[in-house]
């Protein structure tokens, strides 16, 4: 190895670091280290100036090893590996050291913070010595995209990555597109009608010549890796021929609670009590009537059904609360005598027009009950023969804390966003992982919501959370920006930092491949050595961490670069 | 092996720290060969089989021994004296065998104080009888003047944490057809790797030598002691429940252990590249836990037996996990 030559570089953020810290003091603290060349600090290392300074210094002093300490290296890791390129040195020579989220934003002592400061360096400089170069790398993009589920989400997908004249093909597993918002009536909050958006939106899929659309599909197997999928289609359990794609988009969508469980609610017992979404038929339908064809002269709407419960879910499912006031505007137009309860536990109307559209329904002569969730679930029970009404429901009133019982002759219950049933085999096919609710997880849940932790494959609409259509439709076409961005690009990185196998080592005790979260180890019986494929490698560093002989090497990870750092860490003492 | 008679004959020392003699004897036990080490060799310093002093050997030139192999870890004031004296007399030191190389069996002692053992030694074991708690002191006067013992160390250490080492010969004790081969690429010069090696044994594992079969499907339910199971005689051990140090092992002995149907220990150390084999073999052993549920987990686990002296059984001392702190 040659010998190091390390510049280090302190950044005051601002005032952000220097604050805290003081700079001055750990630049000349850390000047003195073994192989640190120069050490230097600047109000914003990220800026133009801040790069400059380092790319004329490695050009100056021939330095070979760059350490920068300033933020988190999840803001700037990336701007300062380039700023090392440009001066022609490998971007792994580079280290960075987060004196601000790790040190100056949490701490109150300006001492302490300082001294936190040197030893985070100090780990940094020591880890930075055995860095090695690494090679970037990349793979082609296969143009054509698979989407699972042809609801909004999919379709909206579909339509945009379809424009730009990328091949879709779009599998839904029913046998007509358009998913639940095809069964709605009108939408919230502007009452606009759900069939005329979803209507013609249908016929652009379907006519699209750019969009392969198979109905009554399932994704059998999916193999490859992002730019080079391959998946075997089942049409009504036959087996349709192999295609290949570069990107995935899961859009499978929800299923709706099953409020049979509830035994407060007798849904299921008596026919008038109906979830929401058969109200939603009712109001295609264009009547609103009981199951003996009559027009109700009392309806009762129950919010939170199976949603914000312990015992069934404890998320709330985000759009019930404004499909309830949608379905106050309905009833009203349909039946200007009926008296319309909204039995409620919390009202949520936080999106764009929701508070205002909660403002108009009050005005639509209802009464708001309000009912504890955890404590006491409302109870529909049957009407006595004598009362003028099919149904009443007990309940304790919250606000006003007395018992009353309210006469109904129909009973909508809102009913909570589940997973999908067939989210797992979903997980299984693609490869993502779920949530404790069974939704998918994205890969970053603010600065990366639509891609999941396995490159290529995205996540959008409700199988990712409960949402509501706007949100949907946003996350479809975030989805297909970054498909279409890979694709105009026509080659993708992967990984770098992936986990390699010296074989000589390699005992072929196998212990590395049942642990690979993302199938990228196998076993070589000819080489009788585990062997890694570096495109499905995504340098978790698992396999090298369990890996009894330590034939596994993380790269960028080693255990000479890590053991240094906590050496580096733990070398002061104070 | 043959001598070149104008050659001089090497000199050629053996010493013990902490050890059980085992490692002395495995010298011995290369039989007729040892004949051929004595041809080759001067023994100057030996004390199992010698009568020599140590101030005979303080007394040596600088760099006069050509060989010394120390065996036994440092444990107390004595066996660090003896590793510097010899390091300073010795042209080669090496460290010879696990408890010179890693600390081996007395490093277990790590997991303890000074003050726990002697507690334990003379006031608590079921055999002791020490109502007025009296402990060993390092200096006692009597009519023919003042008497010293060596002072124990709180810690025990490996040969390089006190001197320099040339190299290491692992094992409990090391094959004595392995000191053979050590000693004959020392006599001649010729086959000798870089200064700090691991010598008489291999780059791989255990487990990479082991003739038993194995798989991927490694989903232990419980552990057991050998003795708890039927044992095929062909399943690796791991997939039968049993504890292995074989994967995380360097091999060089023959996999004698396990050709004996005894799971490996683990006395030659990790392989080159894996740096602390305990912590290494216990991430193995979480992995090829069949269960998602913690409180079975849990109760899994709880089936190892001894579980510090399982993975660092020859390892505590020289490992990243060094000694217990709290």
């Amino acid at each position: 190895m040659e010998e190091p030559r390390i510049g280090v570089y302190l950044c005051w953020c601002g005032t952000n670091i220097s604050k805290m810290v003081d700079v001055e003091a750990v630049t000349k603290e850390v000047s003195t280290l073994p192989y640190v060349v120069l050490s230097k600090n600047y109000k914003y290392m990220c800026s133009d100036p801040g790069q400059d300074l380092i790319i004329k210094d490695i050009k100056s002093h021939n330095l070979n090893r760059v350490v920068v300490a300033a933020c988190s290296p999840r803001i700037h890791e990336l701007t300062f590996r380039n700023a090392c390129e440009k001066a022609g040195i490998n971007p792994y020579l580079f280290e960075m050291a987060n004196i601000r989220e790790q040190d100056s934003w949490v701490h109150t002592d300006r001492s302490e913070a300082t001294l936190k400061a040197i030893d985070l360096v100090i780990a940094a400089i020591r880890r930075v010595r055995y860095h090695e170069p690494l090679q970037k790398r990349t793979v082609n993009v296969d143009p054509a995209t698979l989407i699972i589920g042809g609801g909004i989400s999919g379709m909206s997908a579909a339509l945009e990555i379809a424009n730009a004249g990328k091949k879709v093909y779009l599998i839904e597993r029913a046998d007509h597109l358009g998913g639940q918002v095809a069964r709605f009536d009108l939408t919230f909050p502007h009452l606009s009608s759900a069939q005329q958006m979803i209507g013609p939106m249908i016929q652009r899929v379907e006519n699209h010549p750019m969009i392969s659309v198979s109905l009554n599909t399932e994704v059998k197997e999916v193999d490859g890796y992002i730019g080079n999928f391959r998946a075997r289609l089942a049409q009504k359990g036959a087996e349709q021929p192999e295609i290949t794609f570069g990107n995935i988009i899961a859009a499978i969508g929800l299923k709706p609670f099953d409020p049979s469980v509830i035994e407060e609610y007798s849904y299921g017992k008596f026919p008038d009590v109906i979830t929401s979404l058969e109200f939603e038929d009712n109001l295609r339908a264009g009547r609103i009537l009981t199951k003996y064809g009559k027009e109700p002269r009392n309806v009762a709407i129950i919010h939170c059904v199976g949603s914000r419960n312990r015992k069934y879910h404890e998320y709330c499912s985000r759009v019930c609360c404004m499909v309830a006031l949608k379905f106050v505007h309905e009833i009203r137009a349909a039946l200007p005598e009926a008296n319309i309860y909204e039995i409620y536990a919390d009202m949520r109307a936080y999106g764009k027009g929701h508070e205002e559209f909660y403002a108009m329904t009050t005005h639509k002569q209802i009464i708001f009950l309000m009912y504890d969730q955890q404590k006491r679930l409302p109870v529909i029970r049957e009407a006595h023969r004598d009362d003028d009404c099919n149904m009443l429901i007990e309940m304790n009133e919250l606000l006003s804390g007395i018992d009353i019982e309210v006469p109904v002759d129909m009973v909508i219950l809102m009913v909570n966003m589940e997973a999908h049933e067939n989210v797992k085999e979903v997980v299984r096919t693609i490869g993502v992982s779920l949530c404790g609710n069974q939704f998918f997880i994205e890969k970053h849940p603010k600065l990366d919501p639509v891609a999941t932790t396995t490159g290529g494959v995205y996540i959008v609409g409700t199988c990712q959370g409960p949402k509501d259509i706007p949100d949907s439709v946003a996350q479809a076409k975030a989805a297909a920006a970054r498909i279409l961005a890979t694709i105009a690009q026509g080659s993708v990185p992967v990984e770098v930092t992936t986990a390699i196998v010296n074989e000589s080592l390699c005992c072929g005790c196998q212990t590395c491949i049942s642990v690979c979260p993302y199938s990228a180890v196998s076993y070589d019986e000819i080489k009788k050595a585990s062997v890694v494929n570096e495109v499905l490698c995504k340098g978790c560093g698992t396999c090298g961490g369990c890996c009894p002989a330590g034939a596994i090497t993380s790269k960028h990870f080693t255990d000479r670069q890590i053991l240094s750092e906590i050496e580096g860490i733990m070398s002061m003492s104070y | 092996m043959s001598q070149e008679p104008t050659k001089p004959k090497l000199k050629l020392a053996i010493y013990w720290g902490a050890a059980c003699g085992g490692c002395c004897v495995s010298v011995l036990d290369t039989h007729e060969k040892l004949l051929d080490i004595v041809a080759a060799a001067d023994l100057v310093f030996w004390p199992i089989a010698m009568d020599i002093k140590y101030k005979d050997v303080e007394n040596m030139p600088d760099k006069s021994i050509d060989l010394t192999l120390f065996n036994g870890a440092v444990r107390n004031s004595e066996n660090k004296h003896m590793a510097q004296v010899l390091r300073q007399k010795s042209k080669i030191l090496v460290a010879y065998g696990s408890c010179a190389y890693m600390g081996g069996i007395p490093g277990l002692a790590n997991f303890f104080s000074k003050n726990d053992i002697f507690k334990r030694a003379y006031e608590e074991t079921e055999s002791t009888f020490n109502p007025e708690k009296t402990y060993p002191v390092t200096s006692t006067s009597v009519k023919e003047g003042t008497l010293e013992i060596p002072v124990m160390f709180n810690d025990v250490f490996p040969l390089d944490q006190i001197v320099d080492v040339d190299y290491y010969i692992p094992g409990c004790p090391p094959q004595s057809e392995r000191l053979i081969e050590v000693f004959s690429a020392i006599v001649t010069g010729i086959g000798l790797p870089p200064a700090g090696s691991v010598v008489g044994a291999n780059d791989k594992t255990n487990c990479d030598e082991c003739k038993r079969k194995k798989s991927d499907k490694k989903q232990v339910r419980k552990f057991y002691r050998p003795w708890e199971i039927q044992d095929d005689k062909e399943t690796c051990f791991i997939e039968q429940g049993v504890i292995c140090m074989g994967p995380a092992t360097r091999s060089g002995c023959g996999v004698r252990c396990v050709e004996g149907n005894s799971p490996c220990r683990g006395c030659y150390g990790p392989p080159p590249g894996a740096t602390d084999p305990g912590a290494k073999m216990m991430a193995a052993i979480g992995t090829m836990i069949n269960s998602n549920d913690p409180d079975e987990i849990d109760n899994i686990i709880e089936t190892i037996v001894d579980p510090a002296g399982l993975f660092y059984r020859f390892s505590l001392p020289g490992s990243i996990l060094g000694r217990k702190v709290i």
